[in-house]
């Protein structure tokens, strides 16, 4: 894969990846992933498991226990009535966007910082990256809302300067909540980038440079697609979040956008209706990984398919 | 093909200058090193030429041209980085077709040149290859190629064999020059390296804490060097410590201890009696029975198979003498007293 890190030693030779290296292992080495093992198949492989069954039982309100009568019957209305489906088409296209508006928000600076060599600078610039994280997902989005909201600080200061005469829709909409997804999901995407811009060495882009090209031109025909296997994860990472993610629409969106997270959680905890909840829940999970399937097999030919 | 000129030069960081005022004309067609430790500011002053590094105060120019403050694509030149900077995720023929893609040739056109372009460098069937696949020795064959393919004004080498083992470097080492010398192309070369400097090198300028110490022809550089600094730093010297005595038939009289000797003229007038350093080669000492010269005591004897290093006590000061390891030779043991002499024209006064 065109990812990998390939570095030449102090010999001229090429040092392969640590990972190639085999050393012989006895069988004690492999016991050390139990714990790990054991915790992922308690806490989520099997509630994870049973709740997907449950999706092929018929709504019943209130029932959470399985039972041998299996149906379709919840998938079916999901692929029938648009508002389910469209949800999944929703739920994909905020996710993506998401993914692009990150990626645009975050090359910039991650490639800043991957260039700053200077400590200093290096290390105020990671902390602003990473601050965001320290507080609780909820707590920022509440500040982004006192920001976005009818009354807020954006809408109250156009309507005063007389920019504007009604609040613009900042909120409860699409617009919101990807306001709100890319927020919570850019330090993800940011740390991915700068992982895989510092590994390209600077000499090739004033290679680059020395043959003729211009900065930008240095930049798009070296270091972007060198890092490519960092806007993969980054994309990737995101992606996934987005996706899943139900708080942000939820408090970003109102509950007017609906994404497939809120219906479920309408479904469970609104109508008590699990088994559809479920459903909707398998098709989020089969919906995200085909697209994330996809993705890559797309980036993989974009890539020219080398190794 | 052009000749590179470096006025005043000046690269400064802070408070720390790495480069300072160096002034230098490099001329069409030579090759020419810049020889120094590591930090001497050699490397910043090759990227000043590449235009990588902008100088603090000075100019640059590369034939008629000034490029002082020109980026590096706009002035031309070609360079070989240490690591090679083969791009990985290119094969060899799209690496080498690079600048020539930027330079808007045909596709006919690049293919025939890319295709010559290993010949040249001897990688014929390689096109398809990718950086991971190639050796340090053919990585360095394809940034060369690279370079060579959009036909630079001047061609800038930053170490380029240090990162090969011994064998391969011994063999890049005349590749590079016979390359060099067929193209006719101006190459700057950096290296901390005396033999590659020694070897390769049409002229060396001899760099220490951002200045220019000598620049001379490797002959001058290693037989007549102007300050210690460059005696020390290309092969080694025995360094006395000796005093200025005065003139005679345009040879320089020094003395230490009991001892008084004639060596190669100094320039410029110097008092008698001033403290200056004797420079004399290992190589260039002959050693004798005693009375054949100084009066000499063998300290040690360090047999090194071609050579012979003797450690030897002259004056109460020491020397070291080597030669060669000859049959007809006679060896000498620790304690032994000997007489040692060396052409005055063979030893430098410098002074201190």
């Amino acid at each position: 894969m065109y990812g990998m890190a390939v570095t030449v030693g102090s010999d001229g030779r090429v040092i392969r990846p640590a990972i190639l290296i085999r050393i012989a292992r006895g069988p004690a080495f492999w016991w050390l992933v139990v714990p790990a093992v054991v915790f992922f198949i308690i806490f989520f492989l099997v509630p994870t498991a049973s709740l997907f069954a449950l999706a092929f039982n018929k709504p019943a309100t209130g029932v959470i226990d399985l039972s041998a009568a299996l149906s379709i019957d919840n998938f079916i209305r999901i692929f029938t009535r648009s508002i389910y489906y469209e949800a999944i088409f929703r739920s994909i296209g905020i996710a993506s966007l998401v993914c692009i508006v990150g990626l645009l928000l975050g090359y910039p600076l991650a490639y800043v910082i991957a260039k700053t060599s200077n400590p200093g600078r290096n290390a105020l610039l990671m902390v602003l990256v990473l601050s965001s994280m320290q507080l609780d997902m909820v707590i920022r989005l509440y500040g982004l809302m006192v920001l976005l909201g009818d009354n807020g600080l954006i809408n109250s200061t156009l309507l005063d300067l007389g920019l504007i005469k009604a609040p613009l829709p900042l909120m409860y909409n699409i617009f919101g909540v990807v306001v709100g997804l890319v927020q919570i999901t850019l330090p993800f995407m940011i740390l991915s980038l700068i992982g895989s811009i510092t590994s390209i060495h600077p000499s090739l882009e004033e290679a680059a440079r020395s043959l003729g090209a211009s900065r930008a031109r240095a930049f798009f025909s070296v270091v972007f697609p060198m890092s490519m296997p960092g806007i993969l994860a980054g994309t990737l990472i995101v992606f996934s979040l987005a996706m899943s993610s139900y708080v942000v629409p939820a408090l970003m969106g109102g509950w007017k956008v609906l994404v497939m997270p809120i219906h479920i959680y309408q479904q469970v905890a609104e109508t008590g209706r699990w088994q559809f909840g479920a459903a909707i829940a398998v098709v989020l999970f089969v919906s995200g990984l085909l697209a994330i399937t996809l993705y890559h097999l797309a980036a993989m030919r974009a890539a020219g398919g080398r190794s | 093909m052009s000749d590179i000129q470096l006025v005043n030069l000046v690269k400064s960081y802070g408070e720390m200058q790495a480069v300072k005022k160096i002034s230098l004309h490099i001329k069409e067609g030579e090759f020419f090193s810049l020889l120094g430790p590591s930090g001497c500011g050699k490397s910043t002053t090759l990227r000043m030429i590449a235009g990588f590094v902008m100088p603090s105060a000075g100019r640059i120019l590369i034939g008629s041209d000034e490029v002082t403050h020109l980026p590096p694509e706009k002035r031309d030149i070609g360079i070989v980085f240490q690591n090679y900077a083969i791009f990985p995720h290119m094969s060899v023929a799209e690496n080498i077709a690079f600048g020539l893609k930027l330079r808007k040739k045909s596709q006919a056109e690049i293919e025939i040149t890319v295709t010559s372009a290993l010949r040249q460098v001897g990688l014929v069937g390689y096109e398809d290859r990718y950086q991971r696949q190639l050796s340090g020795g053919e990585q360095q064959r394809v940034a060369l190629a690279r370079v060579l393919v959009t036909k630079p004004r001047i061609l800038l080498l930053d170490e380029p064999l240090s990162a090969l083992d011994k064998a391969l470097r011994e063999e890049m080492k005349y590749w590079i020059k016979e390359l060099q010398r067929t193209l006719g192309i101006t190459t700057v070369y950096v290296t901390h390296d005396q033999d590659e400097a020694l070897t390769m090198s049409d002229r060396i300028g001899v760099m220490q804490k951002g200045r220019l110490e000598q620049v001379g022809s490797p002959e001058d550089i290693y037989e007549r060097p102007e300050t210690l600094f460059v005696t020390t730093f290309i092969g080694h010297s025995n360094v006395i410590n000796v005093t200025v005595k005065g003139r005679d038939n345009g040879k320089t009289v020094v003395s230490f201890g009991a001892n008084t000797i004639l060596a190669r003229a100094l320039e410029g007038e110097v008092a008698p009696g001033s403290a200056a350093k004797l420079v004399v080669r290992p190589e260039n000492v002959v050693i004798g029975r005693t009375g054949e010269g100084l009066p000499a005591t063998v300290l040690t004897e360090n047999y090194q198979g071609a050579l012979v290093r003797y450690r030897l006590s002259l004056g109460e000061q020491e020397i070291v003498v080597e030669r060669q390891n000859q049959s007809n030779v006679s060896r000498f043991a620790p304690g032994e007293e000997v007489g040692v002499s060396w052409d005055p024209e063979r030893s430098e006064v410098l002074v201190a």
